[in-house]
């Protein structure tokens, strides 16, 4: 059994998509065979439909944008609905990373997702709704057992047990292993040493453009049809 | 002001009042997820395609309509990396409400949000995540739903009053 470990964050390194990705591939240490893959842009290209022919289980990896999935994945997608190459049955399952704390807001993208199985002929088997996305991401040097990934790592367990199985179940979600409060306050931090290590003040993170528009050189570009 | 974001390229409808048109206009770059547009400069994407500022009419206007093909209940590409390049509407910063986390609003503005799909076999489920989705928006935006509606083609929109 073969299993493409989709990532379709479009960043390069350091994907909370990546490292949630990663742990599902300890967990399904040499039970199958994987294919890792990355979508990064809008075209699948030949080599991924390679890589993707000889999957019998997809699992898609991707950040939560907007309530929905990332553009260039929609695209992707779309590509994939029509391609006759896929296998007969082809098994797919979902790991989403929402910034939000709570990984049942990613419910939506996913039933994104059970929709384009069912246009693509394809077996929908469930996903992983991740909350904490923010944190995941600066975590992907501690082992996904003991670190503030450890819930979400005991769910990927038995995600991994399904896909081996090639079992189907309803969504489960899973968030970091440490209260909502601390999350929301490590956010804050994170975009205020951001901000100054890009040059700029804490104050300048709630700026709004409109108040620029008072500049008439601004002003000129911003043109309205009437 | 009337924020209609379309993946309609040649799109003619009749629109009451002021209002603002993003279409297709040349290629739109999609998000890279670099967090720009909240801890570089804020507000704006740091992507300069054409597109970079939509967060800015998004904190202008007072009803955003979507006019799109529906893929699989959510929006096409083009008007999703639109939406995807715009997240700084909001801030970065996170906020409870309801019970549930949602980013602290940049713009004291109020959207109206709606949208309306086309497609030729939009099925139920599609509809259901399609109306999910733009609640779920309306309410990280800290706005107003205001209806998804569905036609079966492009000319089925013909006609189409915003």
């Amino acid at each position: 059994m073969t299993v493409a470990l989709i990532n379709a964050s479009p960043k390069v390194k350091g994907s909370s998509s990546g490292i949630l990705l990663n742990d599902l591939k300890e967990c399904l240490g040499n039970k199958v065979d994987v294919e890792e893959i990355c979508l990064r842009t809008s075209k699948i290209t030949a080599e991924i439909i390679e890589k993707l022919k000889k999957a019998d289980t997809w699992v898609v990896a991707f950040p939560l944008y907007v309530d929905s999935l990332p553009s260039h994945l929609l695209a992707c997608l779309k590509q994939l609905e029509k391609m006759t190459w896929k296998k007969p049955n082809l098994n797919i399952y979902g790991i989403a990373n929402c910034g939000f704390y709570e990984g049942n807001q990613a419910e939506p993208a996913l039933n994104v997702l059970k929709n384009w199985c069912a246009k693509a002929g394809c077996a929908y088997k469930g996903s992983l709704g991740i909350g904490g996305g923010g944190a995941i991401a600066v975590s992907g040097n501690m082992s996904g057992k003991n670190s503030l990934r450890a819930n979400i790592y005991k769910a990927m367990k038995k995600f991994a047990d399904r896909i081996v199985k090639k079992e189907g179940e309803a969504n489960k979600y899973a968030t970091v292993a440490f209260p909502r409060f601390i999350y929301k306050i490590a956010a804050q931090n994170s975009w205020r040493k951001m901000i100054k290590a890009n040059g700029g003040k804490t104050k300048d993170l709630n700026k709004r453009l409109d108040v620029e528009l008072t500049d008439t050189s601004v002003n000129k570009r911003i043109v309205y049809e009437q | 002001m009337k924020l209609i974001v379309t993946d309609i390229e040649d799109f003619d409808f009749k629109i009451e009042g002021e209002h603002k048109v993003i279409n297709p206009q040349g290629n739109i770059k999609h998000c890279i997820g670099c967090f720009g547009c909240w801890a570089k400069t804020p507000g704006e994407c740091v992507i300069h395609d054409g597109y970079e500022r939509t967060s800015l009419d998004m904190g202008l206007c007072d009803e955003m309509i979507i006019v799109s093909e529906c893929y699989y209940g959510t929006v096409s590409p083009f008007v999703k990396a639109a939406q995807d390049r715009a997240i700084s509407y909001v801030q970065g910063d996170f906020i409870i409400k309801n019970g549930e986390m949602h980013h602290k609003h940049r713009y004291p503005n109020t959207i109206k949000l709606s949208a309306h799909f086309y497609g030729e076999d939009i099925t139920e489920d599609e509809k259901k995540t399609a109306k999910d989705i733009i609640e779920g928006n309306a309410e990280n935006f800290h706005g107003e739903f205001n209806g998804v509606y569905f036609y079966k083609s492009k000319d089925e929109l013909k006609g189409l009053k915003l």
